[in-house]
């Protein structure tokens, strides 16, 4: 652990540490554990990435794959396959049985129907109709069992006049049929085309990020018909469309059309909305500058030397420098001054500022721009369990993003990371269906699991 | 599914998921209100409260000069569905009643510097004397302790997409790190953060415990980040970025096509990337050693190389012919959509994603709903923002029981407050001194 030095309320540190430190998350209970979740998810993440937010909280959670596993396992960059599964996969197995049905087959769909009668909540990510057509959608299993929660994670949702596609959900086809990926990127130099700057065009954000922001969306709607059902016994159909969860998150765009005709265009490293606020370049990477007040901003200007030449002690309002040309004039006036200093000088003046500035204790915000290579060394994350590696059973010791955030009573917990093709068809279906080993076999013979 | 036939229409005869509960809010910004909002559309009694007179900061904030009706687009899109109320907490009076309050509420959410609650007297413990159960949520930037928390680091959405290392992906290879255009670590945190919430609910039902839980914006955000830790773990590499394209997916990218309109392409199972072979006339390609198999098709050189092949078709075709071609032969494709696809699209109309508010302070604009749908429970986004304490005479009625002689004297005591005369702050000029007032004199 870094040493650093200690914070006048150090002892508010300590007590909350002492209550909700990730390293003791396993001497605690678990707030779903009472929950059995179905996971039917095909080729798509988000429904993984639901599963396991729910299984991190405890709920029994078991992951239904074709007999050969689904796709999703080989999603992998480079196609690297650890110990035969891919990257992606080694994070989003967590904490799941992992067992095999062919739910092409009747006989499959009939056993999954036993384990609907049994099951809490399922989720499933097929193309909408698909479900109904093999006779195991929300009507057919609600019959079975009234207090189903049936969630279903798709490209264009169950009803709507594009709700009739069949193709299947993927991150980037829905980052950009949400709109959001119309307004990020860098902007085209004037005068050039895109063939000749391929890199100034609209472009999606994260690792999967609109899977994430879908099937964190499909968790918390589980948990609120699970409220619902605890006080009417009722279960309920959930339909998320992966583009619109995603969508959601913008905040003015829709209402700035509406308003004011303003297409969403891409603004580079700078915020529409906000100033100070943006990505510059140093010596050595870059830094993320903030300042939402005027102090901030002045403090920033004062930092760089420029207080008198560029007036600020005449400043009286942010308002103007909000606008598209003062942000493009001050970004141009500020980019060659912040390239003279690391982003570790920079962010040193920042701090020294606040001590001993001006505007002291007013001080931008000064923020490096770190490679998740760097991010993963750092050791404030590392100190805070974000890192702690999982001692898998199967696939040793691997790293994942965990205790994402700490709890006093019942935190998420990571246990195993993943489990291979059919890992616990014994189990489970013992467990679920009395099926012994002749049975397993038979129906192994039969390829149903 | 016909459990979602007419559910749009039928959306208000049925109840919200979440009505009974009751939520506080202490927060400014995006990061803190945000999750309330998510309660809000959800059917929770979400009480906003901000200090008198100036409220959350982003009621300032705009786009490039544009205020809607004087007030911060940000600033209603984050905040619907609300009660408003301005109470000052840096004095004793308002510490009690907000005690009281919560001795009535199930929620209690804080994006505020460590240790302030405590100044404030409304830390955990103190809350926890007065209501076992509640759910208490601290939000900032790096957490209640750390070295980056001690240190007393300001954070915000740009400065947590710097340090989790997820700008550092978002961009095309040895270009710059590229900040996404929305606030994504503030939205999706918040997102998140409400998902520990409803597992604590459920908790409590089952056991009568309340919890504390404190979340930190860059931490949110790792989370999501899936296959690059262990990709980095493993490889002893560092992940770097691939623009457009998926490096997990192959094909997964974006393509200009001939109308210099953009369309984005996935086709990583057998029967997709046989329909898009099929669909640019070149059917023996899925039977190339080279791309036949997903895993192998994802090999950086054989990734590149196909990507090559269906870049240069897609250059011959318009976006949405080949969207077209998508549904046609059952692969992943759709034109890349704008601002004014979210206003015109009559997909999201169909189902109610986007719709107008009929607001009775701020008229008629279009918003999105809550884009979980709920067949027995529909979420439903409402109303919009109000002035700085706003609904305070029906919160101190209604759940408070306080007479108007007793609110008078919490006026003038600076205890309660009303808006600053100020844009944003204050109601909007067409506003008839009546309408939107829960309680009216």
């Amino acid at each position: 652990m870094a040493e650093y030095k200690r914070a006048k309320w150090a002892d508010w540190a300590d007590k909350i540490r002492s209550l909700d430190d990730p390293a003791r998350n396993f001497e605690k209970p678990e707030a779903l554990d009472d929950i059995v979740v179905l996971d039917v998810s095909s080729r798509s993440m988000a429904g993984c990435y639901c599963s396991s937010m729910l299984a991190e909280l405890g709920a029994e959670t078991i992951r239904i794959e074709p007999p050969g596993g689904d796709i999703a396992r080989t999603y992998s960059p480079n196609g690297i396959l650890h110990q035969g599964t891919g990257l992606a996969y080694l994070q989003e197995g967590r904490n799941k049985y992992h067992i095999t049905l062919d739910l092409e087959k009747e006989e499959g769909r009939e056993i999954f129907k036993s384990l609907a009668g049994q099951a809490d909540v399922i989720i499933e990510t097929y193309p909408a109709g698909t479900m109904d057509s093999w006779g195991i959608g929300y009507e057919a299993l609600s019959k079975i069992n009234p207090r189903l929660i049936f969630v279903s994670i798709t490209a264009f949702g169950q009803f709507g006049p594009e709700s009739t596609r069949r193709q299947y959900d993927y991150d980037n086809v829905s980052q950009a049929r949400s709109g959001i990926q119309y307004g990020t990127g860098e902007v085209l130099p004037e005068g050039k085309t895109v063939q000749e700057v391929p890199y100034a065009v609209p472009t999606k954000a994260g690792p999967w990020i609109a899977w994430a922001v879908s099937g964190t969306f499909g968790a918390l709607g589980t948990l609120a018909a699970i409220h619902y059902r605890e006080i009417t016994g009722e279960g309920q159909a959930i339909d998320i469309s992966t583009a619109e969860a995603y969508e959601r998150l913008h905040d003015y765009a829709l209402h700035w059309y509406a308003d004011q005709g303003v297409l969403n265009e891409r603004f580079g490293n700078l915020d529409t909305a906000l100033w100070l606020y943006g990505f510059f370049p140093t010596k050595d990477g870059g830094v993320f500058l903030g300042g939402l007040r005027l102090e901030m901003w002045k403090a920033f200007v004062d930092i760089l030397g420029k207080w008198d030449e560029w007036k600020a002690e005449e400043w009286t309002t942010l308002a103007p420098f909000m606008k598209k040309d003062w942000q493009l004039k001050y970004q141009a006036m500020i980019n060659p001054l912040t390239a003279q200093y690391t982003s570790q000088e920079l962010t040193q003046k920042s701090i020294e500022y606040a001590k001993t500035g001006r505007l002291a204790p007013i001080t931008p915000i000064v923020a490096e721009i770190v490679s998740p290579w760097k991010a993963m060394q750092d050791e404030n994350w590392k100190d805070r369990g974000m890192f702690t590696p999982v001692q898998d059973p199967v696939y040793g010791s691997v790293v994942c993003a965990q205790a994402q955030w700490k709890a006093t009573e019942t935190p998420p917990r990571t246990k195993w990371v993943c489990r291979p093709v059919g890992y616990d068809n014994g189990y489970v279906y013992l467990n679920y269906l009395g099926y012994g080993p002749t049975k397993l076999k038979e129906l192994e013979g039969k390829g149903i699991i | 599914m016909t459990v979602f036939k007419d559910y749009v229409k039928n959306k208000y005869s049925r109840p919200a998921p979440l009505k009974g509960l009751r939520v506080l809010e202490v927060c400014t910004l995006l990061f803190g209100p945000a999750g309330p909002s998510f309660l809000a559309t959800m059917g929770a009694e979400v009480i906003k409260i901000e200090l008198p007179p100036a409220g959350d900061v982003t009621r300032s904030l705009n786009p490039f000069g544009w205020f809607y009706r004087e007030q911060g687009p940000m600033f209603m899109h984050i905040n619907p569905t609300k009660y408003y109320m301005a109470l000052d907490l840096h004095k004793e009076e308002a510490q009690k009643i907000f005690k009281e309050l919560c001795a009535k509420s199930d929620i209690v959410e804080f994006n505020l510097r460590p240790a302030v609650t405590r100044r404030w007297n409304i830390d955990y413990d103190e809350i926890r004397k007065v209501n076992p159960g509640i759910i208490y949520v601290e939000k900032n930037g790096f957490g209640q302790w750390g070295q980056y928390a001690e240190e007393d680091r300001p954070s915000n959405d740009g400065a947590a997409q710097a340090l989790a290392g997820y700008a550092w992906m978002s961009s095309f290879p040895n270009r710059p790190p590229l900040k996404q255009s929305i606030w994504i670590c503030d939205v999706y945190g918040a997102l998140m953060c409400e998902v520990a919430v409803l597992a604590a609910l459920h908790y409590r039902r089952k056991t009568g415990k309340g919890q504390y839980i404190e979340m930190s914006q860059s931490e949110n955000i790792m989370r999501a980040m899936g296959w690059i830790w262990p990709y980095q773990q493993l490889t002893g590499k560092g992940a770097e970025p691939s623009g457009n394209r998926d490096q997990c997916i192959c094909p997964a990218d974006t393509f200009l096509c001939k109308d210099d309109l953009f369309v984005a392409i996935a086709a990583p199972a057998p029967d997709e990337f046989k329909g898009l072979c099929a669909a640019m006339g070149q059917a023996k390609l899925a039977e190339d050693p080279r791309f036949k198999e997903h895993a192998t098709r994802l090999k950086d050189e054989n990734a590149l190389a196909i990507l090559k092949i269906i870049a240069d078709w897609a250059r011959t075709k318009t976006a949405s012919e080949i969207e077209e071609l998508g549904k046609k032969n059952g692969f992943a494709a759709t034109r890349l959509h704008t601002s004014k696809d979210m206003y015109e699209d009559p997909h999201r109309r169909a189902r109610g994603f986007v719709k107008e508010i009929d607001d009775p302070l701020y008229g008629t604009y279009p918003d999105h709903e809550f884009p979980v749908m709920m067949s027995k429970t529909p979420p439903k986004n409402k109303w919009t923002v109000r002035p700085v304490g706003f609904d305070n005479e029906y919160i101190m009625t209604k759940i408070l029981g306080r007479s108007q002689a007793q609110i008078e004297e919490l006026y003038s005591q600076g205890v309660l407050g009303k808006w600053k005369d100020q844009q944003g702050r204050r109601p909007p000029k067409e506003w008839d001194g009546q309408s939107g007032a829960i309680l009216r004199r």
